[in-house]
């Protein structure tokens, strides 16, 4: 009986929400596309905004001078792998975090469960942003039927190769990975000492990207538990074949990034990179001084018979709980993930592909391609038309993922990517259990 | 004013509480206040339910934490191989120390400053540029060290899962044994000439005078050695967590410490790594306490 009133205030306010955001697509709608996005009541004042995205700086520089109503000051924080996300979470469960955070699709749902971050309906034009989205990607962000985020990069998985080395070992690129497995084996037939690709164990996204191309679901919800999925049929189909492949060595095990993988890049032992659009600068980086120029193609992942991909990577922009000022924040966020002035101000910092329509062609302007031998961006598109719809991240993809990471250090020494992910799904039951999260496999 | 003539006069008590007070301050509030702050969330919970989208519950859960701590494979592994790093690292760089501080102070002894600047040197590189050269000379195929073993028939993995143990010690005892060697040789210097003299006179050579009458006499800055080695030791994870970017066999929960990191910043447990964190600070304290007990019974005999 008492909470009568506050449900219909609360209602009330939800519908004062609808209507200015019907005043705001009715302004929209009438005005030219160049012009400033419609004033959101008292968005202005000071911000701060932490990324460890290269070259934000320059946009968060682009956005105070394009206006003057809301200044941000930006910070760069370390990556992920790097304690980033140990930082803001710290930081914003202390108070004091950014207004606005960059976090992977991964780690989103994470610091949701958290209370982390704040719903943006209400705070944000969804006609023009959310609603624009292809449905995969949109996914990403929603929870519940609220978006958390708006996605920033959309990464799909591709392959890169040596097209010299597949030459001359005769082979085309692979389409399937049963074609994969023959390359690879013709490969080393004419070269015993090289890869055609590697298997990082510290990379459990790619294996999860992997698995996600397979057909498999990670996670899911079932009415109110979580559903692992790390030992289901798909993803057995797919660790056994990553398994064989470390077994025949046409797959070599080591660290993404490391000095090794950068060696082996170097001087030819790896006829293959398996990664994402991004990967290109990196690639560019560690074999430009071997004069590998024209060299390095890009292909569609191989799949399983049918058309296939997943995401790799990408990241959102989101409103932490620590904002005191959220609207200010999310006329920001609207603003990086969406206007293409951001994406210019950004300059060249790698084949980004963006989730928002229209935004990837302006990246593409900044980044010089001609380092490869084919359109790379001609098979960022045909990889994303494919991905595969309905994967969801888990509530603590940090458990799993550090499971991951650690039982995937045992493959050097006899382990299996079988047993691993064995492990990995127990941490991940007892992780969650431990918190109090309903847990189903 | 009057009381400044007080306070010269030296009575005690209330100068001693004026210097004091700054220490006990920062001391309270930095050492104290963090330690009672775990003891407290080290008993609490943090409980979500269903889905775990929404507020979570804090509950009070008695010992739980420190059971869960006491019952995870990875914190007792942890623990173990702390013992087994232990095992390697104490022989190995209390040993080396003595015996360099030995040699230093032995009086045949040549370009004794340069040798204990040396000696010191690798001491005074920070724990992460060392731990970070380490790494680069253990990685395959971009180490020189690892190339040279290779040319010469050799071929090791410092890296892998078996020799990561060995390989992380060894930074360790680069880092400290010139420090050690240093509190070492100066605790040698204070050995009284007269008594070194009695031994020659007495016919004692080199060997025997160190062995008989400087070793027994260092006893006592060996067991602080010992104390603080011991103590480091538990402290363990900024070589860890460095070489783990090398390579995958450095686990997240490889030890204690990082257990207690991983608790919190990936499995978003404060309260177990809280529980953790108090579990490794006593186990500290019960090493110290038997060290110096031992160490005071043995200088006694």
């Amino acid at each position: 009986m008492k909470r009568h009133p506050l449900l219909r205030r609360r209602f009330l306010a939800g519908a004062a929400g609808l209507l200015s955001s019907a005043v705001l697509l009715t302004g929209c709608g009438t005005g030219p596309a160049a012009t400033p996005p419609a004033p959101a009541g008292d968005a202005s004042g000071e911000i701060t905004f932490w990324s460890s995205l290269a070259g934000m700086d320059k946009v968060a520089e682009k956005f105070n001078a394009s206006q003057d109503k809301i200044k941000v000051t930006f910070e760069t924080i370390p990556n992920g792998g790097n304690g980033g996300y140990a930082k803001l979470s710290t930081a914003i469960t202390a108070g004091n975090g950014p207004d606005v955070s960059t976090i992977e699709y991964a780690q989103l749902p994470q610091f949701v469960s958290n209370g982390q971050v704040l719903p943006l309906d209400g705070f944000i034009d969804k006609a023009n942003t959310v609603d624009k989205l292809n449905e995969q990607i949109r996914g990403l962000v929603q929870f519940d039927g609220k978006s958390y985020g708006l996605p920033y990069d959309a990464a799909p998985m591709v392959m890169w190769y040596r097209k010299d080395l597949l030459d001359r070992a005769g082979v085309g690129v692979p389409k399937t990975w049963t074609e994969f497995e023959t390359a690879g084996r013709k490969l080393k037939a004419v070269a015993p000492k090289s890869y055609l690709a590697s298997f990082y164990p510290n990379e459990p996204t790619l294996m999860a990207a992997l698995a996600w191309q397979g057909g498999a679901k990670w996670f899911g919800t079932e009415g109110d538990s979580w559903k692992l999925g790390l030992r289901d049929e798909a993803t057995k189909k797919v660790s056994d074949f990553w398994q064989r492949m470390i077994d025949q060595k046409i797959v070599k095990v080591e660290q993404a990034f490391s000095d090794e993988w950068s060696a082996d890049l170097a001087n030819g032992t790896l006829a293959g990179v398996l990664g994402a659009n991004w990967s290109a600068t990196g690639i560019q980086k560690r074999t430009e001084a071997s004069g590998q120029k024209g060299k390095w193609i890009a292909a569609e992942a191989p799949n399983w018979g049918t058309p296939a991909g997943a995401f790799y990577g990408g990241s959102s922009f989101n409103v932490t709980k620590s904002s005191k000022n959220p609207a200010a924040a999310a006329k920001f966020i609207e603003f990086l993930a969406t206007s293409p002035e951001a994406i210019a101000a950004r300059g060249n910092t790698g084949s980004a592909y963006l989730a928002y329509p229209g935004l990837t062609k302006e990246a593409q302007k900044a980044f010089d391609a001609g380092y490869f031998g084919n359109d790379i961006y001609a098979v960022f598109d045909k990889a994303y038309a494919t991905i595969l719809p309905g994967w969801q991240w888990g509530p603590n993809w940090d458990v799993t993922n550090t499971a991951l990471k650690d039982s995937f250090g045992a493959l050097t020494t006899g382990g299996k990517i079988d047993a691993a992910l064995d492990s990995s799904a127990e941490a991940t039951l007892s992780g969650l259990t431990q918190n109090g999260l309903s847990v189903k496999e | 004013m009057a009381r400044k003539t007080s306070t010269m006069s030296g009575t005690g008590g209330r100068t001693a509480a004026l210097f004091l007070t700054p220490f006990f301050a920062v001391f309270a509030l930095a050492i104290i206040a963090p330690v009672v702050y775990s003891l407290v969330l080290s008993f609490y919970a943090q409980q979500k339910s269903g889905l775990g989208f929404g507020e979570a519950k804090t509950s009070f859960v008695g010992l739980e934490n420190y059971l869960q701590v006491f019952q995870s494979e990875t914190f007792t592994g942890g623990l173990g191989r702390l013992a087994l790093y232990c095992l390697i690292y104490i022989p190995s760089m209390v040993g080396g120390a003595v015996v360099f501080a030995l040699l230093l102070d032995a009086t045949a002894a040549r370009a004794r400053k340069l040798f204990q600047l040396l000696v010191f040197l690798p001491h005074a590189v920070p724990g992460v540029i060392a731990a970070l050269i380490w790494a680069y000379l253990y990685t395959p195929g971009v180490s020189p060290l690892v190339q040279a073993l290779q040319s010469g028939g050799i071929q090791l993995n410092f890296l892998d899962a078996h020799l990561v143990l060995p390989s992380v010690v060894n930074i360790a005892v680069w880092e400290w044994t010139g420090y050690n060697v240093i509190i070492l040789f100066t605790a040698l210097q204070a050995v009284p000439r007269e008594i070194l003299e009695a031994a020659r006179v007495d016919g004692a050579g080199e060997i025997r005078t160190a062995l008989s009458i400087k070793f027994p006499l260092i006893l006592p800055a060996l067991s602080v050695i010992m104390l603080f080695t011991i103590i480091g030791t538990l402290q363990l994870f900024t070589e860890p967590s460095i070489i783990a970017k090398a390579t995958a066999s450095v686990t997240s929960t490889w030890v204690p410490n990082l257990w207690a990191y991983d608790a919190a910043f990936n499995r978003h447990n404060l309260n177990q790594a809280a529980a953790a964190s108090i579990v490794i600070a006593l186990l500290a304290a019960g090493l110290s306490l038997a060290v110096t007990r031992l160490s005071s019974r043995m200088n006694k005999s």
